[in-house]
């Protein structure tokens, strides 16, 4: 098939006039059946390069895909353009999942997207049997490589799957941001003759700025100063990243002090909420969503219009990555990261804590070499908590020392036979890493460089360009001026928030109530811990104010006075 | 895993295809024509059938199973990470002793084990037997396992009650290895293994099949995975024979192929065929 014959079909099925180079490069590779890795930005349209593809073969391209909001973006678009889609994953019910991998059975199915951990479901490998398959992708590939961001060991499985298809299959891995390093990592895996399509990472319609404060104060002073006006003067909305939970909550309640209207998203959230969120979110609801990093990736919304860091990510690719979700539609937008020396504390400590000492692997190791053991099982013979040993788990199945199989139905760690001993080395090579990488972070707010050029070499991209996009390179700096009229806002706000505590449970004498310092956030919390440990002296007045004014807020709240 | 899996799958399995003739095959397309299977699958359709000499069947068959090849990389995948492992008739790993006593190319080209396969090659001893054995058949096989581990020889077995059963635990007891051969697919054995988990995962337990990874137990694969623990042993010993049944047809079939066997002499009150064994072939004794 010639470009142009490929563009005429385009225009039919997607509506487009036609290809960038690139992406037609890619895709002429997958027409003829060869394995591609396609290393572009995000907004590049590197969905297009499977999409078109899959709808010339005649059976069913999967695409595994670890991101669901994704999933459910890029299906409402196909079913719109009349291309038959869909997906299974774990928040849709068993019997809707069946149904589909029925459909899929019976070739109804163009483009099937598909959690990687799916790889695990009996159903799923014994539908495969009977499918016609087309084409495998994988979508955000760095996720196969330890080096990366993001591992998922469940992505080693789709590895491994590669491996094992026949030649003349097409294979396309994609990724908005892999490091050379992990570039070579995921072409190492999926084996010979992969052809890597690498395009530059440069997004000039950003305008980054990085502000060192001294305190959360002076972030929330001048969020809260700034926000609306921001929005306003880009027309549009944005997403500020937290490093916590708890955080989303205070900033939102922040800024509903200050009416302005935002809405907080994390994790924790159930799925109701999120994809109400997520909604919102789309069709500019409010000024901001404040969330962790688990909103965004994959969200298909291209006019995100500002993208604000409370706190430093873990590395230059996380911020790439993050800061990747605004500004697709290539209109002006503003990436701001505020940093405060000891906001390096939370990523060092994700980095520092995610391991548990090498005598609780031996543990679990001395555990499964006697018996086939379930993780409950597990957890109780090894006397190990159920993060402890999933971390673990991962660990060992990364060397080779352990598998995850599956007997009658139930998943159980299973020793390998002549399997290696434990390489603790490994541990501490990656853990080095990942401080550098965090120093690397840092060192992005400190530099006077091309903040830009800085997050592309990281990422590998070496291509010469003019970069005049940041605070370093003609943007004016960002500054935060505390007055006392803010001081007082926020003071006022602060000795205010008395955020519902919900921990009632059967079979606990805790009830449900206020927070008065949630997550120490207001001084309540200072005060009682200096009057009881150091000063030992009587509590002040101002906590009994304090407990007065949470129970009249509470009170109001339930509309009881 | 090996890389060719898929293609190897698919080739083991042709529908109706007898070992002789997939040997035959592959010895053409590896020694004659020095190919890899994934070369041979990559040919047309013509150079594969007018010179390999296929049947019209033949060609159609092979077409139908590189279209399933991608299905099969999931399915090996998927046996991959289960802990199991492919060993074709190629490799080094697979049994000699298989290869040697059946050398006119009845050997499966495909096995799928999981645990040590090193013992594949060790020197080995097949016990075989009634499944309702008596207690003295019993006996007689814990003495050959016993002496067999002793002798640092693999007890092989079917996994089947009876002598089967006791051949394999009593190796286990006396600290030697054993080699259970299924009658079904590896994936269809889950109880088994967690049974066996330890002498597995030590590595003195070996599990092999030669049937497709989800094919179900059934009576005529248990016929005819006899023919395979005979082939995997340098030596046969009978526990108990009935007159008729898996053990009886499974030394009339050794004996067929000229394979010394040994018959255990029954006490005079016994039940059983060992003795007319004994009188139908002066090799038993």
């Amino acid at each position: 098939m010639t470009r142009n014959e490929a563009e005429v079909i385009l225009k039919e099925r997607f509506g487009l006039n036609r290809f960038y180079d690139k992406q037609w490069e890619a895709i002429e590779r997958i027409l003829k059946g060869e394995r591609v890795l396609l290393i572009e930005k995000t907004g590049f349209g590197k969905s297009l390069c499977f999409q078109f593809p899959a709808t010339l073969f005649e059976g069913t391209t999967v695409i595994f895909s670890p991101l669901i909001a994704l999933m459910r973006d890029q299906i409402k678009k196909l079913n719109s353009l009349k291309i038959s889609a869909k997906c299974i994953n774990s928040e849709q019910t068993t019997d809707v999942n069946s149904k589909i991998i029925d459909e899929a059975k019976s070739g109804k199915i163009k483009i099937l997207y598909i959690a990687p951990e799916r790889q695990e479901n009996e159903e799923w490998i014994e539908a495969v049997r009977y499918m016609n398959l087309s084409m495998v992708v994988i979508d955000e590939a760095h996720c196969v490589s330890v080096w990366g961001h993001d591992f998922r060991p469940a992505f080693r499985r789709i590895i491994n799957l590669v491996r094992l298809l026949p030649a003349g299959l097409p294979v396309l891995a994609t990724t908005a941001t892999a490091t050379k390093k992990v570039e070579n990592d995921i072409e190492k895996q999926i084996g010979d003759n992969v052809t890597v399509i690498r395009g530059n990472l440069l997004r000039e319609n950003f305008q980054l700025y990085a502000v060192k404060v001294n305190s959360e104060d002076e972030k929330m002073i001048w969020l809260g100063k700034n926000i609306e006006i921001l929005s306003d003067k880009l027309n549009g909305t944005g997403i500020i990243y937290t490093g916590t939970r708890a955080d989303t909550e205070i900033y939102s309640r922040w800024f509903e002090h200050l009416n302005i209207s935002s809405a907080h998203y994390n994790a924790g959230l159930d799925t109701e909420s999120r994809i109400e969120i997520e909604n919102g979110l789309m069709n500019n609801k409010w000024k901001c969503v404040i969330s962790t990093n688990a909103l965004g990736m994959g969200i298909d919304k291209s006019d995100i219009r500002f993208i604000i860091h409370t706190q430093i990510p873990q590395s230059p690719v996380h911020y790439y990555q993050e800061i990747g979700r605004a500004g697709r539609d290539n209109k002006p937008t503003i990436i701001i990261l505020f940093y405060k020396p000891d906001d390096r504390k939370l990523p060092e400590a994700f980095i520092e804590g995610g391991r548990p000492a090498v005598s609780k692997y031996h543990k679990f190791i001395e555990a499964v070499k006697n018996e086939l053991l379930g993780e409950r099982e597990l957890m109780k013979q090894a006397n190990l908590k159920q993060t402890q040993v999933r971390v673990i788990k991962a660990d060992l199945m990364e060397q080779g020392i352990i598998r995850e199989v599956i007997i009658n139905g139930r998943k159980k760690f299973e020793y390998v036979t002549n399997a290696p001993a434990l390489n603790s080395k490994s541990f501490e090579e990656l853990r080095a890493v990942k401080i550098n990488d965090l120093n690397s972070m840092i060192e992005y707010v400190e530099t006077n460089q091309s903040r830009m050029k800085y997050l592309c070499d990281f990422l590998g991209d070496k291509s010469e360009q003019n970069y005049h996009n940041c605070d370093n390179t003609g943007l004016k700096k960002l500054k935060v001026i505390v007055t006392p009229e803010w001081k007082q806002k926020l003071n006022d706000f602060r000795e205010g928030y008395f955020p519902a505590l919900d921990v009632q449970t059967k079979g606990s004498n805790l009830l449900n109530g206020v927070a008065s310092s949630f997550y120490g956030f207001s001084s309540t919390g200072d005060i009682i811990h200096k009057c009881k440990y150091e000063t030992k002296e009587d509590f002040p007045d101002f906590l009994l104010r304090q407990t007065v004014k949470a129970f009249q807020k509470d009170l109001a709240v339930r509309k009881l006075i | 895993m090996i890389k060719d899996a898929a293609y190897w799958i698919a080739f083991a399995h042709l529908p109706r295809w007898r070992y002789l003739r997939l040997n035959e095959l592959l010895n053409k397309i590896y020694n004659e024509n020095n190919l890899s299977l994934e070369d041979y699958f990559s040919l047309t359709e013509k150079e594969r059938v007018k010179e390999f000499d296929l049947t019209e069947k033949e060609a159609e068959d092979i077409l139908n199973a590189k279209k399933e090849l991608p299905n099969h990389a999931f399915l090996a995948e998927n046996l991959s990470n289960q802990g199991f492992e492919l060993i074709t008739v190629l490799s080094s790993d697979y049994s000699q002793t298989l290869i040697k006593n059946y050398k006119e190319g009845y050997s499966p080209v495909l096995f799928y084990i999981k645990g040590n396969k090193k013992i594949l090659n060790e020197k080995s001893v097949a016990i075989v037997g009634s499944r309702n054995a008596n207690e003295i058949s019993i006996k007689f096989t814990d003495n050959i396992a016993k002496k067999a581990g002793k002798e640092f020889k693999v007890v092989v077995s079917g996994f089947a009650k009876g002598v089967d059963k006791q051949a394999l635990d009593s190796a286990i007891k006396y600290k030697g290895q054993s080699i259970i051969v299924l009658p079904q697919g590896v994936l269809t054995f889950g109880s088994g293994y967690k049974e066996y988990y330890k002498p597995i995962v030590e590595g003195n337990v070996l599990v092999l099949s030669a049937y497709h990874p989800k094919t179900p137990w059934k009576a005529e694969l248990a016929m005819a995975r006899n023919a395979l623990i005979y082939g995997l042993a340098d030596e046969i010993y009978v526990a108990e024979s009935g007159e008729t049944g898996g053990t009886w047809s499974g030394v009339i079939d050794g004996l067929r192929r000229g394979r010394k066997i040994f018959v255990r002499q029954p006490e005079s009150n016994e039940k059983n065929a060992n003795n007319i064994l004994i009188q139908k072939e002066s090799g038993c004794s």
